[in-house]
């Protein structure tokens, strides 16, 4: 029972809320240092966690007894780096905005303190309607965020986001609440502490449509497809800090809320719809990586990618198998960190083009922004999972994880790694190298964006350097997430192989192998 | 002649128990006389402070008589004062006072007479009162009764303007039908069981004498449930509900949208839940259907609407719905979501509609969305509560109408409705559409929302406008608006209060699992 | 100091170099960059030279040292150590690539003076000579892939140096996405055995593969097969081989280095590397052989018409690779290896002859436009003759020996491989043919105009344009800026070439068949436990053999004579007698064009297709615009409704009340 979580929660809302109160220059300077101070708790946390410890820094109070939910907070392998990539995220995004030029600065600090909020509440909630609580909060200030200062058909997208995020979310609640009531003995109290939920058990037949409804949010806050309709516009319209945050921090609440609440919760209703899940992953991938190397604006070329690479993150998740898991959870950080930074860069470049994305009118902006390049190329590369960045290995495990038990979906993901290449690099001549576009008027990168942008590369070059950090810490919540319906697998595959042994079928073969080591 | 008035078998009468009830009349009486005193001072001041001082003398008399568990009826089980009537009891007194406070700069009072106005206020609560606490079929009707005529009245207490008087008669008409098809349901009832008291229905039920599948009874069930229906503005007997609310003067219509429904809930969970609570496998399921249709029917009719007041309308017919899904499942929990909601509901409506009050006040635009544009930057205080009733009333979390509706889904599951826990959640996604529109409207500047394709009208403002006024010269409104933004937020964040209350409401009707 | 220790400096250096030069970009002076650079590729040197003596140290069967800096990345059964493997060969490796590097490195300090990018060349550079040493000395397969990886970006980085040429742009991504292909080859490779030995470790896995797989298993020919893909995608082997010719649009220093040199033979190093593995799947094994003769055949036909003179070396790599890919398949792997050193020597030296030459030309590649700088460049026209002998395998060159050891040994194996050795032959002809059209075309003949000046003691002096597309070049970056004065003037560039003269000369002595056999008895600790490890054609049938390859090479250079130097026009006429032959091999045999029409074409169709069907009408059409149509609908439903007429409630009240009635008298009875 500690309150090092509360703190580290709600320190961003009340530096938001002071800021607010605050004269209007000075706002913005409390919230930066609200994440900033966030930053170096969670920094204290990720130093002091003890891998393989379990549920860490546990809080735990009734919140509304009434309605057996409850105020419960922990750290575990699982959500400790979601935590991290939160405070990284939203230190580099407070900076950058810091320093620009908004209109209404202490409302927009404010939303973006609560999101801050909002967001570490998902990733520490142990309890699942808490979960719920801040997982559609966060769709407050970002709708405000998006709304009020973004550009172009900005209202549109934003009330396009928040319709399509909570028409998701909304049902994800009432399949919560459904989970709980089924899942309450009888003369037993409803509870959505997730540990309780966890004992208690649910028929599989309403596993199926619940564990489906939470799949439909979550795949639409991810996003995969065909759930993406939002993306296009949203990404037009968000200003560049909110966006980084939006593709790099928010996307991953989604997917890690699989392995921290669906899979352990309910592990046969999860594996009933792994070939689905999987088929949906790996289409995306396919559809995200032809549609970005087929778009112009450099927005677009991200927003399609991040579809692919949320694609890969599904689909280790539903390989249902350590490596894939692993994989999944390691590379929800990398690409979360390398997103970030790649907006930013977007950012960079685009205010070196007269504000134009589009890649029409860029090029040749290498010679006199080599420090620019330099970044650009590091994180472009880490983006394409190069062998040697933290984003290879976490590749690497998704794939692994995934050939183990879907050799074919593996084979077919892989070409995605190709496309990857092509277009990551497509967009990195497409801005560098090439003759000088009509649009550019290039100089190096600002002293500003530099500060904020050079840790995150240092960051993505150290995880590329020692991965095992991250993957030591994690592995064994990764493996419990997944156990449940890892088992429930394996006897579903026994089944069939007896079947199979007895058609002489060669399908599961590798999972003779499998079981064989 | 003294031993015959003592051979007289008078009721025992509890004036304790009644005493709530003696407040609100005698205040009644009192203001309609000192609103004959010719000073203007007294008719705009001493008359509404007066009414105050009567609901606040209910409320403290009601404070007194709490009694959570179940009460025996009084009078001759004509009236069941018990923690489901006084907990109900306790929103219209509320409703009263924020409504007083939204009259003081309404032109509807001095055109209807100060007196009047307030008197009827108080007499129509009492309506609302007895209606609550009705424990047979004749105070039920009666209070039914007392609630509409004065309403009637009030709604067309704008005699200057067309719109309130048309919406006055449209109320007079339709509300009599629905009294009548009540009435008619209530003999029905009576017939097939032949109890009028409550209690006496439900024995007659519990027992073989009567069958529950008797067509009698069933048409009794359905006309009573549909005169119920129409107060509560539940489709499809809610067409009234957006021309009468748009019509009436603003603070009427933040009265009816509260108190009203707060009301008609209340005598529909009596009547329902627990005299007609064994035969709920037969009603059940139609008023399922009802629910869900209500908020389909509501949510969409809202869409397209450019008046906030109409949109609101449209908005209480959806809420209708979703606390019908309350009553539906006549559990336990279900009472507590339903009461829990109407709390709750109360917050937020009052929030929303002060800040339109204090618009129509100062802008020629009238409720129209327009004149909500950019007030994000130019009265923040105002932007603020209506934010935060969009939000509540759409289902944000960190609002108590979150909570409420995560209560009325848990009650619909538990209560194997879970079909109708899915249909709130559309309704909830459809009702994004509009809600937060008027935020952006609000924050997010006027040229990027696309507003329904309804021209604006052009109003004259309703009271004596001029460009310069702005929501400053309105404190208690603003007050208001932010007392019950605040209250919103806090039940979102700290909604125990307001839960213990609702056990108690719930309490009251053991006889349900 | 321990070998492990030397290894690691080996690839501390060049990093530090990489490091050194890329922050320094903006201080460092003049030519300190290069010189930086060189030192540290001949400190790594150095410290190869340390590795070989600590590990000649150990008894024979004791040469396979691994060392761990840190673990990589654990899970489940997925365990890598950041670790190094010393062993012969991969010594062998670092020996040659340091050193032919460092010579290379030498000859670019003069060769790029005057780019602008010129601590930016020399970052790339060392930090290809890390990625390539990584590479070679990699323990398990993860940090093997990470090299493998590493090279590549090192290579297309350097490919598209120059990079506001188009051309340069297009190159680079092509190379790039042709190396991911192999990547990932490797690691769905790499995956099929860590799944069946349950192990990364090269050590490890070796040690396993007779227990675990029988001969010819499928799921391990799979997997050599799946390593092959990488082998060739980075040996620019067929049908992957199509991104090296237009990789000469990096400078040449570079292409003399990675493209000729060091990196393409990556491919060569990874098949001799698994051999334990191909052994145990012979059929993945011949696949190699065979297609590393095909490609030495095809390669070699194109070489003898294309004019650009990078290009046909670059061309001529691909053939000698070749036979490298055919020699270490066939198990022949210290033959193969003693090629891949020699061809370094002769090849890198060819390059840079050919980079003195272009920029004598102004950049220009054409080799119809050259001739007559013998007298211009003495010194270019001797050393690039010696590697132009060297490459045609002329008796007691380099070349000779080596190139003939594959063969021998191929014939000696009989059966599939004595026919791959027959070829190898035919091929040897053909170089021997294509290496002096190029001395006899550039320095023989009637002087270009450019000769002619150069002989007057001044440079040529173009504007600097695209070689390929005749753009002009804009020489904020772009070689060769505004103004240049290389060609064999500057001392470095001899010193560079003159040792590499010599070695292509001697390089062979160290295995004379017979006399002695240096490079084998090295590398024996490596493939102790090859099937093949004492299969050797005797002493007599190997000089048969030189024989044979001698005379052959000799005809083959009488014939580039013939057709050059005697009889000038007969090239033309052969043009005019076979166009049909001359387009098809000028056009390399239309892979890029098959390419083009089978992948991106349809790549680029589909991406079409996507945004506008896909993406507009179903995502957007549909799914968003079908929900809200859906409501929109209703609202108009829900106003017509609502006329405000009382008539109009009246009726739907009595139909709702109807309706309620109805239900629950139909649910009574």
């Amino acid at each position: 029972m500690t309150i090092h979580l509360s703190i580290v929660l709600f320190l961003p809302l009340a530096t938001g809320f002071s800021g607010a109160l605050m004269p209007r220059g000075t706002g913005r300077w409390a919230v930066l240092a609200g994440t900033l101070a966030v930053l170096a708790y969670v920094v204290v946390i990720l130093v002091d966690f003890e891998p393989g410890g379990g549920l860490q820094y546990v809080t735990n109070d009734d919140w509304i007894p009434e309605l057996g939910i409850h105020y419960a907070l922990g750290v575990n392998g699982l959500s400790l780096f979601m935590i991290a990539l939160t405070a990284i995220g939203w230190v580099a995004c407070t900076f950058v905005a810091a320093f620009s030029e908004l209109e209404r600065p202490r409302l927009f600090f404010f939303h973006l303190a609560l999101a801050e909020t909002a967001v570490l509440g998902a990733f520490m909630a142990q309890d699942l309607a808490l979960f719920i609580v801040f997982f559609d909060l966060m769709l407050v200030p970002f709708y405000f965020l998006i709304g009020g200062w973004g550009s172009g058909d900005r209202v549109r997208a934003t009330t396009k986001f928040v319709i399509y995020t909570l028409s998701g979310s909304l049902l994800m609640m009432a399949a919560a609440i459904a989970l709980g009531v089924l899942a309450t003995p009888d003369g037993g109290n409803i509870s959505f502490l997730l540990s309780d939920l966890r004992e208690r058990s649910v028929p599989l037949g309403s596993q199926e449509w619940i564990v489906l409804l939470f799949a439909l949010a979550f795949f639409v806050k991810a996003p995969l497809f065909p759930l993406h309709g939002w993306v296009p516009d949203t990404y037009r319209a968000t200003s560049i800090p909110v966006l980084a945050l939006l593709s790099g921090v928010l996307s991953k609440v989604g997917v890690y809320a699989f392995l921290q609440i669906v899979l352990p919760i309910m592990p046969d209703g999860s594996q009933h719809w792994q070939e689905l899940f999987i088929v949906l992953a790996v289409f995306s991938i396919l559809y995200g990586s032809v549609l970005a190397f087929s778009q112009d604006n450099i927005r677009l070329v991200l927003a399609y990618s991040s579809i692919a690479q949320l694609g890969f993150i599904v689909l280790g998740i539903f390989a249902l198998e350590e490596k894939g898991a692993q994989g999944a959870l390691f590379q929800m950080l990398n690409h979360g960190l390398v997103t970030v930074a790649l907006f930013l860069i977007v950012g960079v470049i685009a205010a070196r083009a007269a504000g134009s994305e589009s890649l029409a009118e860029l090029g040749g902006m290498a010679f006199r922004a080599p420090v620019l390049a330099a970044l650009f190329l590091i994180t472009a590369l880490a983006t394409l999972a190069m062998p040697g960045s933290g984003n290879f290995i976490g590749e690497i495990l998704i794939l692994f994880g995934t050939f183990e038990n879907q050799l074919v979906y593996g084979l077919v993901a892989a070409v995605g790694v190709v496309l990857a290449a092509v277009y990551m690099i497509r967009v990195y001549q497409g801005t560098m190298h090439g003759p000088v576009g009509p649009a550019v008027e290039s100089r190096d990168i600002d002293r500003m964006h530099l500060s904020a942008l050079a840790p995150l590369v240092a960051l993505v070059i150290a995880l590329g350097l020692y991965p095992n950090f991250v993957v030591h810490r994690t592995e064994q919540a990764t493996t419990g997430a997944i156990a449940g319906a890892r088992v429930a697998g394996a006897a579903q595959k026994a089944g069939a192989q007896e079947t199979a042994a007895a058609t002489g079928a060669s399908a599961p073969r590798i999972v003779v192998a499998e079981e064989s080591r | 002649m003294i031993d015959l008035l003592a051979a007289v078998k008078a009721p025992v009468i509890d004036y304790k128990e009644l005493s709530p009830l003696f407040a609100l009349a005698g205040g009644s009486v009192i203001v309609l006389m000192v609103g004959l005193v010719r000073s203007f001072f007294v008719r705009s001041v001493v008359v509404p402070a007066l009414t105050a001082v009567a609901l606040l003398t209910a409320i403290g008399l009601t404070i007194w008589i709490w009694e959570p568990g179940n009460q025996p009826p009084i009078l001759e089980g004509a009236l069941g004062v018990d923690a489901l009537s006084l907990g109900i009891s306790m929103l219209f007194y509320v409703a009263g006072l924020v409504t007083i406070v939204l009259s003081l700069r309404s032109t509807a009072t001095g055109e209807a007479g100060h007196g009047e106005y307030y008197s009827m206020l108080l007499g129509s609560i009492a309506g609302m009162v007895v209606l609550a606490e009705a424990e047979s079929l004749m105070t039920l009707f009666i209070g039914f009764e007392l609630l509409s005529i004065p309403l009637y009245v009030l709604c067309a207490s704008n005699l200057h303007r067309r719109t309130s008087l048309e919406a006055g008669l449209k109320y007079l008409v339709v509300g009599s039908v629905g009294s009548a098809t009540l009435l008619y349901g209530l003999a029905l009832i009576y017939g097939a069981t032949g109890a009028l008291r409550l209690d006496g229905i439900a024995a007659a039920l519990a027992s073989d004498a009567v069958n529950t599948a008797d067509p009698l009874l069933l048409t009794g069930i359905a006309l009573a449930a549909t005169g119920l229906a129409f107060k509560a503005s539940v489709a499809p007997f809610h067409q009234w509900t957006p021309d009468v609310y748009q019509g009436a003067p603003t603070p009427i219509t933040t009265f009816m949208a509260v108190a009203t429904k707060a009301a008609a809930f209340a005598v529909l969970i009596r009547l329902f839940d627990f005299a007609l609570g064994l035969s709920q496998l037969d009603w059940g399921p139609a008023l399922a259907v009802l629910a869900a249709t209500t908020i389909v029917i509501g949510n969409v009719g809202a869409i397209a609407q450019r008046s906030l007041k109409r949109m609101l309308a449209w908005s209480s017919v959806a809420q209708a719905g979703y606390l019908l899904a309350g009553v539906v499942v006549g559990t336990q929990l279900g009472v507590k979501a339903t009461a829990f909601y109407l709390a709750v509901y109360l917050v937020m409506n009052v929030a929303a509609f002060a800040v339109v009050i204090a618009r129509e006040r100062v802008t020629e635009f009238g409720d129209d969305l327009r004149s909500f544009e950019n007030l994000g930057q130019a009265a923040p205080l105002l932007a603020w509560p209506m934010t935060i009733a969009m939000l509540s009333l759409a289902g944000f979390p960190a609002t108590g109408g979150f909570i409420g509706k995560f209560y009325l889904i848990d009650a619909s599951v538990a209560g194997d409705y879970t079909w109708l826990g899915i249909a709130i959640v559309i309704g909830s996604v459809l009702s994004l559409a509009y809600y937060l529109r008027v935020i952006a409207v609000m924050w997010m500047g006027r040229y990027e929302v696309e507003l329904p394709s309804v021209p604006p009208r052009r109003v004259r403002p309703v009271a004596g406008w001029s460009p310069e006024a702005d929501a400053r010269a309105q404190p208690e409104v603003l007050a208001v608006a932010l007392l019950a933004a605040a209250a919103t937020i806090f039940f979102g964040i700290w909604p125990d209060p307001l839960f213990d209350v609702a056990r108690d409401v719930a309490s009251s009707l053991p006889s349900l699992h | 100091m321990s070998a492990t220790t030397f290894g690691w400096l080996v690839l501390a250096f060049p990093l530090a170099g990489t490091v050194i030069n890329s922050l320094g970009w903006r201080v460092l002076p003049g030519r300190l960059p290069g010189w930086i650079a060189s030192s540290a590729i001949f400190l790594a040197f150095l410290s190869s030279i340390g590795a070989l003596i600590k590990l000649q140290d150990h008894p024979a069967e004791e040469r396979h040292l691994v060392d761990s800096l840190w673990t990589y990345a654990s899970t489940a059964d997925f365990h890598v150590d950041l670790a190094i493997l010393i062993d012969p060969l991969s010594v062998f490796m670092c020996l040659v690539v340091s050193g032919v590097s460092f010579l290379i490195h030498v000859y670019s300090v003069a060769y790029m003076t005057s780019d602008r990018g010129y601590s930016r060349y020399f970052a790339y550079l060392n930090y290809f000579v890390f990625s390539m040493l990584l590479l070679v000395l990699a323990a398990n397969f993860v940090i093997l892939i990470i090299g493998w990886a590493f090279v590549g970006a090192a290579s297309y980085l350097l490919i598209s140096f120059w990079y506001r040429r188009t051309t340069a742009v297009e190159a680079g991504i092509k190379a790039f996405v042709i190396n991911v292909i192999g990547d990932v080859g490797l690691v769905i490779g790499a995956f099929l055995i860590l799944d069946k030995t349950g192990s990364l470790d090269f050590l490890q896995v070796f040690s396993q593969v007779d227990q675990t797989f029988t001969r010819n298993d499928g799921t391990l020919v799979a997997a050599c097969l799946l390593l092959l893909v990488g082998a060739f995608a980075k040996s620019a082997q067929l049908p992957l081989h199509t991104w090296l010719p237009d990789a000469m649009e990096g400078p040449t220093p570079v292409s003399a280095l990675i493209h000729a040199a060091t990196m393409v033979t990556a491919g060569v190093y990874l098949i001799a590397r698994m051999f334990p593995l191909f052994e145990q799947a012979p059929a993945a094994a011949d696949v190699g052989a065979i297609i590393g003769c095909a490609t030495l055949l095809f390669a070699g036909t194109v070489a003898l018409v294309v004019t650009d003179l990078k290009r046909v070396i670059a061309y001529s790599t691909i053939s000698q690779i070749g036979y490298m890919v055919m020699g270490v398949s066939a198990a022949a792997y210290s033959a193969g290896l003693f090629h891949l050193m020699t061809h370094a020597f002769f090849k890198a030296l060819l390059f840079m002859g050919a980079g003195s030459v272009i920029g004598a030309m102004a950049g220009i590649q054409d080799m119809d436009r050259m001739g007559g700088f013998r007298r211009a460049m003495p010194f270019t026209f001797v050393t690039f003759t010696i590697g132009a002998l060297a490459l045609a395998g002329f008796p007691f060159t380099s070349g000779w020996f080596s190139k003939d050891e594959i063969i021998g040994s191929l014939l000696n194996r009989g059966g599939l491989y004595a026919v791959l050795g027959v070829l190898g032959y035919v091929g040897a002809f053909m170089t021997a043919v294509y290496a002096f059209r190029m001395v006899f075309r550039v320095f023989q003949g009637e002087q270009a105009p450019e000769a002619r000046e150069l002989e007057g003691g001044h440079m040529a002096h173009g504007d600097p344009v695209n070689p390929m597309t005749g753009e002009p070049e804009d020489t904020d970056v772009g070689f060769p800026g505004p103004e240049h004065h290389i060609a064999e003037r500057d001392w470095p560039m001899k010193a560079a070439m003159g040792p590499l003269a010599l070695l292509a000369i001697v390089g062979g002595y160290i295995a004379i068949p017979g006399v002695d056999n240096v490079l084998e008895k090295f590398l024996e600790p490596t493939f102790a436990d090859s099937r093949f490890a004492d299969t050797h054609p005797s002493t007599g049938a190997e000089w048969i053999g030189l024989v044979i390859g001698g005379v052959i090479s000799i005809t083959g250079i009488g014939l580039a004579w013939w057709v050059y130097i005697r009889e000038p026009g007969t090239a033309a006429r052969l043009r005019e007698r076979f166009p049909r032959a001359h387009n098809f091999l000028s056009h390399k045999w239309y892979f890029d064009e098959l390419y083009d029409a089978v992948f991106v074409r349809p790549a680029t169709t589909i991406g079409a297709f996507c945004r506008r069907v896909v993406e507009a009408d179903f995502v957007q059409g549909t799914i968003v615009g079908g929900a809200t149509g859906i409501v929109r609908v209703g609202t108009s439903f829900a106003r017509s409704i609502q006329t405000g007429y009382l008539r109009a409630y009246a009726l739907l009240l009595l139909l709702g009340v109807a309706g309620l009635t109805l239900y629950f008298l139909l649910n009574s009875s």
